[in-house]
């Protein structure tokens, strides 16, 4: 990690000591095209008018950590809660640069993104083991939910006792099941959305409250 | 009920499907349901665990091979693949360009070992492992 973001995660730990009283940080995790960008970017217009990152179909498109401070959600019964949204980089298990020559990027330029991609990854876990005080675990609907890497995360997620909610997204696609998500994962409370036409997210923000606040 | 493996007393989670293709430790096929309070009962009265089978009356649960696997010899030939928890690389580079993640070992710390292609060539990033333990430190001082 750069030089700049330590000196600017030292600054605001020291102001948050200062205030005392940190927001929660919510990650926003799960596998690389799941929507976990789309989402962020609903969260943040949707509570302040912003946007976080660029959103492609080309998986890893998001390989550095985004924050957005300070979203206030609020229900009409009242309640609210201010948060840290940070949308992360995909996690897997392997990253090859043909995964992205597909796409019909480049060679060299394919190598580079698989690198940062890697690092986009240990980023996640660096960010899930020391600044995440909960986390939205995103997943493609239309994909089965039973693989490695949603079993290994969401294991690592439980061990670190972190409030979690699972969000079942892409149900505006015909294949979509939803259902599969929530029986893999009865454990959690699992929201099914879309992220991209925003169907259900006032189900969403509400179960937020309820998790998060 | 986790299980044990009757050869080398790895432990298994209820539940676990890891069994199922046999111990990934030492490739063992027997294992013994063991009641979660007397699951470090071998080690601790230093009893075999088929001495803990009579004790408990349980069965042994034998995986078996499927027939398909027995007939190929090539398969026993190649070398028993490693499970990833098992591995001590955080990260693997394949090639240039091709990773393979150890997520597992990432979410434990930031403490790089890189292992280069196939040939266990290993990376320790020692600036990685100073750097964490500085941090630990600064921290314990607060």
């Amino acid at each position: 990690m750069n030089l700049f973001i330590r000196t600017k995660k030292r600054l605001s730990r020291f102001l948050s000591a200062f205030m005392k009283k940190r927001q929660s940080r919510i990650g926003i995790y799960g596998p690389p095209n799941a929507g976990k960008t789309t989402l962020s970017n609903r969260i943040v217009r949707d509570w302040t008018g912003d946007a976080l990152g660029p959103v492609s179909e080309i998986p890893h498109e998001t390989r550095r950590a985004r924050r957005k401070e300070g979203i206030t959600i609020s229900n009409q019964n009242g309640s609210s809660l201010t948060i840290d949204i940070v949308d992360t980089p995909g996690v897997t298990t392997k990253i090859d640069y043909q995964e992205f020559v597909e796409y019909g990027i480049e060679k060299d330029e394919a190598i580079k993104r698989a690198r940062e991609a890697t690092e986009g990854v240990a980023e996640a876990m660096h960010w899930l083991r020391e600044d995440i005080d909960g986390v939205i675990y995103m997943l493609d609907a239309t994909l089965d939910p039973f693989t490695q890497v949603n079993i290994m995360l969401v294991g690592i997620i439980e061990s670190r006792n972190l409030p979690v909610m699972i969000v079942a997204n892409k149900i505006d696609l015909p294949d979509a099941a939803p259902q599969r998500i929530v029986k893999a994962f009865p454990q959690h409370p699992v929201i099914a959305i879309s992220g991209l036409e925003g169907d259900n997210v006032e189900a969403l923000y509400e179960k937020m409250l309820e998790v998060f606040g | 009920m986790p299980h044990k493996c009757t050869q080398c007393g790895r432990e298994f989670t209820d539940g676990s499907t890891v069994i199922l293709k046999g111990c990934p430790s030492c490739g063992g096929k027997k294992f013994l349901y063991v009641k979660s309070q007397d699951i470090h009962k071998d080690v601790l009265e230093e009893k075999t665990i088929g001495q803990i089978a009579e004790e408990t009356k349980q069965q042994f649960l034998e995986i078996k091979e499927e027939k398909s696997r027995k007939v190929s010899s090539e398969e026993h030939a190649r070398p028993r693949k490693i499970e990833i928890y098992d591995r001590i690389e955080s990260i693997t580079v394949v090639n240039p360009g091709t990773y393979e993640l150890n997520i597992e070992k990432l979410a434990e710390s930031d403490e790089l070992v890189v292992r280069m292609g196939s040939d266990d060539k290993y990376l320790v990033d020692i600036h990685s492992m100073g750097t964490s333990k500085k941090k630990k430190s600064d921290r314990s001082k607060k």
